[in-house]
C-alpha cells in the first residue's frame, strides 16, 4: 500500500519535472517525431516483404495487405538472376575491400615520413579532394580518360602494348578493376586523415628510444607506427566489413554499379541494390523488391556481428 | 670502421625509402589533380575536335562555346538554380534542426534522456531500405516536389551525437545565469548558444552542403516525372547513361551543322562549373573534417 503510493508519487514527480523542462522536451520531441516518421515507419514497412502490398493502399496498406510468408524470398532464390546478382555483389564488395582497405594505411605511414610540415599538409589536402567529388563527376572524368581516344589508351598504343584501344568502360573484363581503382582514388585521402591522426598520437619518445637502439626507419614503421595504430585499423575494418555489401568504407557499390554499368558490362555490373531499384521503382514490384533488399540487410547484420566476434577472439577487443 | 659501414648502409636504405616516398607523393598529387585539369582543358576545346583525342596539356582549338551553350541552355540554367536552392535551403534546415534537437538532448537532467538516445541510435543502425522509404515519401506527397530534396534528411542522427557532445562542453552556468534573468530556453538557444556553436555549425554545414550539391540520387528516383526540378548532378547522369551510339548520332548531327560542341563537351563545362565551388571551399575547412571524422569514429 505504502509502496504503491511511493511509486505514484515518483511518477508524479517525473511528470512534474517533465513539465518544468517542457520547452527543452519540445526541442527533443520535435526530433523524435521526425525520426519516427522518416526512419521508424520505413523500418516497420519491411513487413511488406512478407505481404502482397499494393502501392495504392499507401502507408495503411503496410498493415492491411495480406500476409504471404516467404513467397517473395522463395521467388528470388528461384529467379534466374539470383546467382548472378549474388556473385556480382560479393565479388565487387570483397575485391574492393581487399584491394582498397590497406591503401590509406600505407599512404598514412608514408605521408608521416614527409618531414616538411607544409608539404605534408599540401599533399594531404590534395589527396582528399576526390572525396568531395560526386560519383557522377568521377564517371564523367572516366569518359575522357579511359575512352577509346582517351589518354590511357593513347599511352598504351604509343608504347606499342596494344594494337587497338581497350574498351575499359564497356567491356565486362575491366569493370571490377575500374571500380577498385576509382574507389581507391576517391577514398584514400579521406581515410588517411583518421590513420594519420592516430599516427600523430604515437609517443615520440618511442621513436627516439628506437633510434638510440639503431633501428632503421623501416623498422620503426614496422615495429612502432603500425602496432600503435592497429586499434584504429581494427575499428575501421569492422566498420568496413559491416558495410561490405554496400561497398566498404564509403559504401559506393550502388553508385559504381549504376553509373559505371552499361549495356556492355551489365552481366558483371548488376548487383542486388541496382536490381532492387529496377524491379521496385521501375517495375512496381514493391513487396518483392523489399524482400530482396531485406536479404542484403540480413547478410550485412550477420557480417557485422561475425567480424566483431572474430576481432574479439583475435585481438581481444571489438566494437561492442 | 664497422660502424661506418653500417651507417653507410643505413643511409642507402634511407635514400631508397625517400625516393619511394617522393615517387608515391608525386603520383598521388598528379592523379588527384590531373583529371580535373584535363576536364578544364577539354572544356575549353572545340567539342568535335576533342573527339579525336590527343589533348592533354592545353586546348588545341580554343573556344568558349561549350560554356556559352551551357549558359544559354535553359535546362542547365534551371538545374543550376534548383541545385543552388536545395543546397542553401537544405543545409540551413539541417543545421538548425539538428542543433535544436541536440541542445535539448545535451541537458543531463532531461527526463527520458536515456530513452531518447537509444531511440536515435537504433535508427542510425537499422533502416527499412529504399522501397518502404519510397512508399513513405509517396504517402507524404513529397514525390516529384522540390521538398523531397530537403525535408527527408533535414535531421542528421550522426550530427545529433556530435553536436550533443559539443554542447555538453559549454559551461552550464552560461544558460543558468540567463535563466535567472528570466530568459526562455528558445531565447537562450538563439542568443547565447548559437553564437558559441560556430565550429559545429560549420562542420554540419560543410558536409550537408556538399551532399546536396552532389546529389543525383533523389532527383533520379524520387522526382522522375518532374522535369522542372532536376539537379545538375542528375542531368550529368542522364548523359552518362545514354548509350554511346545515341551520343554519336547526336554528335554526327552536330558535326553536319555549324555547331562545334558535343554533348560531352557541354557536359565537361558543366562538370567544371559543378566542381569549382567545392574546389574553392574545401581546403579552408580541413580542421572541421578532422574533428568530424575522429569524433565519428569514437562514437561508432
Amino acid at each position: 500500500m505504502k509502496g504503491e503510493s511511493k511509486a505514484k508519487r515518483y511518477r508524479r514527480s517525473v511528470w512534474r519535472e517533465f513539465w518544468k523542462q517542457r520547452s527543452l522536451q519540445i526541442f527533443v520531441l520535435a526530433g523524435i517525431v521526425y525520426i519516427l516518421i522518416f526512419n521508424y515507419i520505413p523500418m516497420f514497412g519491411l513487413v511488406i516483404g512478407f505481404k502482397d502490398y499494393k502501392i495504392t493502399s499507401g502507408i495503411a496498406g503496410m498493415i492491411s495487405s495480406p500476409w504471404v510468408g516467404f513467397k517473395h524470398f522463395v521467388e528470388f532464390f528461384a529467379d534466374y538472376k539470383f546467382v548472378e546478382l549474388m556473385r556480382n555483389t560479393l565479388v565487387l564488395s570483397i575485391l574492393k575491400l581487399i584491394c582498397s582497405f590497406p591503401i590509406p594505411i600505407i599512404f598514412a605511414i608514408m605521408l608521416n615520413e614527409v618531414r616538411h610540415e607544409g608539404t605534408k599538409k599540401f599533399i594531404q589536402t590534395i589527396s582528399y579532394l576526390p572525396y568531395f567529388i560526386s560519383w557522377v563527376i568521377v564517371a564523367g572524368l572516366l569518359r575522357i580518360i579511359a575512352s577509346d581516344s582517351g589518354i590511357i589508351n593513347d599511352i598504351l598504343m604509343r608504347a606499342g602494348l596494344i594494337a587497338a584501344p581497350l574498351e575499359f568502360l564497356t567491356s565486362p573484363r575491366f569493370f571490377y578493376g575500374l571500380c577498385i581503382l576509382t574507389a581507391i582514388w576517391k577514398d584514400t585521402g579521406w581515410w588517411t586523415i583518421i590513420f594519420l591522426a592516430a599516427i600523430t598520437g604515437v609517443d615520440p619518445t618511442m621513436y627516439e628510444a628506437a633510434s638510440i637502439d639503431g633501428a632503421t626507419r623501416i623498422q620503426k614503421m614496422k615495429y612502432i607506427t603500425f602496432p600503435s595504430i592497429a586499434g584504429t585499423v581494427t575499428v575501421v575494418l569492422i566498420l568496413a566489413l559491416g558495410n561490405l555489401l554496400g561497398g566498404g568504407l564509403s559504401g559506393s557499390n550502388f553508385e559504381q554499379s549504376y553509373l559505371l554499368g552499361n549495356a556492355g558490362n551489365r552481366e558483371v555490373a548488376d548487383i542486388i541494390q541496382t536490381y532492387v531499384m529496377r524491379i521496385g521503382l521501375s517495375q512496381g514490384r514493391y513487396s518483392y523488391a523489399t524482400a530482396v533488399g531485406m536479404l542484403q540487410s540480413v547478410i550485412s547484420v550477420m557480417l557485422v556481428y561475425s567480424s566483431n566476434f572474430i576481432s574479439k577472439k583475435v585481438s581481444g577487443d571489438g566494437l561492442f | 670502421m664497422k660502424a661506418e659501414g653500417k651507417k653507410k648502409k643505413k643511409s642507402m636504405q634511407d635514400n631508397v625509402l625517400d625516393a619511394a616516398i617522393v615517387a608515391v607523393m608525386i603520383l598521388v598529387v598528379f592523379s588527384c589533380l590531373y583529371p580535373f585539369l584535363l576536364a578544364v582543358i577539354m572544356s575549353f576545346n572545340e567539342g568535335i575536335d576533342a573527339l579525336k583525342g590527343g589533348i592533354y596539356f592545353w586546348p588545341r582549338k580554343l573556344t568558349f562555346e561549350n560554356y556559352g551553350s551551357l549558359f544559354k541552355d535553359p535546362v542547365w540554367g534551371n538545374a543550376f538554380l534548383v541545385t543552388l536552392a536545395r543546397t542553401v535551403i537544405g543545409t540551413t534546415m539541417t543545421v538548425f534542426f539538428t542543433l535544436f534537437v541536440s541542445y535539448g538532448l545535451s541537458h543531463k537532467d532531461l527526463v527520458f534522456r536515456k530513452f531518447y538516445f537509444s531511440f536515435f541510435i537504433f535508427a542510425m543502425y537499422f533502416s527499412g531500405g529504399v522501397i518502404p522509404y519510397y512508399i513513405l515519401l509517396r504517402s507524404l506527397h513529397l514525390l516529384n516536389k522540390f521538398w523531397v530534396y530537403v525535408v527527408p534528411g533535414c535531421l542528421s542522427l550522426f550530427y545529433i551525437l556530435v553536436a550533443t557532445s559539443f554542447f555538453q562542453g559549454i559551461p552550464e552556468e552560461i544558460a543558468e545565469s540567463a535563466k535567472l534573468d528570466g530568459a526562455g530556453e528558445l531565447k537562450i538557444f538563439r542568443s547565447l548558444i548559437l553564437p558559441l556553436s560556430k565550429p559545429i555549425m560549420a562542420t554540419i554545414a560543410i558536409f550537408t552542403s556538399v551532399g546536396h550539391w552532389n546529389n543525383w540520387y533523389d532527383s533520379a528516383f524520387f522526382a522522375t516525372s518532374n522535369k522542372g526540378i532536376r539537379t545538375m548532378a542528375y542531368l550529368m547522369t542522364a548523359i552518362i547513361n545514354q548509350s554511346s551510339t545515341q551520343n554519336s548520332a547526336a554528335d554526327a548531327a552536330m558535326a553536319a551543322g555549324v555547331r562545334t560542341t558535343t554533348t560531352l563537351s557541354i557536359q565537361l563545362a558543366a562538370m567544371v562549373i559543378a566542381v569549382l565551388p567545392i574546389l574553392c571551399v574545401y581546403p579552408f575547412f580541413q580542421r572541421y573534417f578532422v574533428t568530424g571524422l575522429t569524433v565519428g569514429a569514437v562514437k561508432s
